[in-house]
């Protein structure tokens, strides 16, 4: 079953085929940081580096700063601090950001079926299509939209060898809004939806959520990107169950059905992941500083 | 508590109130709606699983149940002793199987659910076809349920009995 496998590689961790190329973690795994001859370089703080620098306004240098050891090992000019640990830390983003391009499917997004216009900001998307009159936008953030339940994955991972060890993906699964807005209105209709967690059953391993469910629905302000906490919001935890079939039937009718949960989640991802090495390109420049 | 629906594929486009409201029709013909049931779509891939799993039928099918009351005396209403208790069981409905099915026989796909899932809810109430007398007695109970059906919404529904004969 699709929802079966989406969440099963949703609770997934990103790990490359290749062992030092990690997860999401911080460097702690890296081999040279961990090495015995840097565990007594300390690393700095901003503060202790600025009394030893050159440019300190007091001339005054006390001996043990002007040790050897505690002096930064490169140096490009910029004034800014350059330690062995951000070397190291640089070297590890380098071979990061290739494992992750490698793994990198495709550098194009994926299309929505649907006839959808897809406007990117950042990490937020946006995507549009009138039907008939009606304009429908859907829009997500893939910020925080990876299950949190990797970790618990990960460890299982861990336990097994790395022969019969499957490298899962993770699918960025990201909470959307979608707004019908009616010609000429003031207001429009706006559903705020999300992929359920898994209702995992410990008996067979079976789950029965929807593939993505309403969560609440409100009229909204045209236009308004506030949410007006003073609008009426239907919540559907205690809905008539009826109702609810109908609003997803709605939804359904405008193009937001199970296949687009689906393509939503492929295309969430895509952005995720772009946007991951985008930072990680961000990280290793502003580390390296140049 | 109720009907509990849940559609977990994405190769059928379902009208969800519609097969909402069907299901109730049935069960009020039944006099089960103080009964909770669930009612899982599914794709072939999903439930041809699930009959693996269950029946060692590795085949897509059209509709698996899964009684909450395992040794019911077809025709005899199961008593609860407690809430949690007023429940019948999961009807497993392979929507993309019998979608197919509607294709080559030019039928209604909702109409057509409506059917299987009297059936499934037949098996759930416990009647059997494993042998003659069996199959016998439950069609009856399925003629009896979609005429009442047809009676109150002018509809035409039929047992699916050619499909019956090869599916629990």
């Amino acid at each position: 079953m699709l929802k079966s496998v989406v969440r099963a590689v949703g609770a997934a961790v990103r790990l490359s085929s290749v062992a030092t190329s990690t997860a999401r973690t911080l460097p702690l795994s890296c081999p040279t940081l961990c090495s015995p001859s840097l565990a007594t370089t300390r690393p700095f703080t901003r503060s202790l580096w600025m009394l030893n620098n050159n440019g300190a306004s007091s001339g005054y240098r006390p001996k043990l700063f002007s040790s050897k050891a505690l002096n930064p090992s490169i140096s490009c000019g910029c004034g800014s601090l350059h330690t062995e640990g951000d070397k190291a830390f640089g070297a590890f983003l380098s071979d990061e950001i290739k494992e992750e391009l490698k793994i990198q499917k495709n550098n194009n997004l994926p299309k929505m079926s649907g006839g959808w216009e897809l406007a990117l900001n950042g990490t937020e998307a946006k995507l549009s299509r009138n039907v008939a009159g009606e304009k429908i936008t859907v829009t997500f953030n893939v910020n925080n939209s990876i299950p949190p339940n990797f970790e618990e994955e990960a460890e299982q991972g861990q336990q097994k060898s790395e022969e019969e060890e499957v490298q899962p993906e993770i699918v960025s699964s990201p909470n959307f809004v979608v707004d019908v807005t009616k010609q000429g209105a003031k207001h429009s209709l706006v559903f705020d939806c999300h992929f359920p967690e898994d209702e995992v059953s410990h008996g067979e391993g079976e789950e029965e959520s929807d593939i993505f469910a309403i969560r609440e629905v409100s009229f909204q302000p045209e236009g308004d990107t506030d949410w007006k906490e003073n609008s009426y919001t239907l919540n559907t935890d205690a809905l008539d169950w009826a109702l609810y079939d109908h609003l997803m039937d709605f939804l359904a009718d405008r193009g937001v059905d199970n296949t687009f949960a689906d393509e939503l989640m492929a295309l969430s991802t895509a952005v995720e992941h772009k946007e991951y090495i985008k930072f990680l390109e961000n990280l290793h420049g502003f580390v390296k500083c140049n | 508590m109720g009907v509990i629906l849940r559609n977990l594929q994405k190769q059928v486009p379902l009208r969800r109130a519609r097969l909402r409201k069907d299901v109730e029709t049935l069960r009020h013909i039944l006099g089960i709606h103080k009964f909770d049931l669930g009612i899982v779509c599914v794709d072939n891939h999903r439930i041809q699983q699930i009959n693996n799993i269950y029946r060692k039928k590795n085949v897509p099918t059209d509709v698996l149940s899964f009684p909450f009351y395992e040794d019911l005396r077809p025709g005899k209403m199961p008593l609860p002793l407690h809430r949690d208790e007023q429940n019948l069981g999961d009807i497993f409905l392979g929507v993309e199987y019998v979608m197919k099915q509607c294709q080559e026989e030019s039928l209604d796909l909702h109409e057509t659910l409506t059917a299987v899932t009297a059936h499934g809810i037949c098996h759930l109430l416990g009647y059997r076809h494993e042998t003659e007398e069996e199959w016998t007695e439950m069609l009856q109970r399925e003629n009896y349920i979609l005429s009442e059906y047809n009676r109150l919404t002018g509809r035409s529904l039929e047992p699916l009995m050619k499909r019956c004969s090869q599916d629990r």
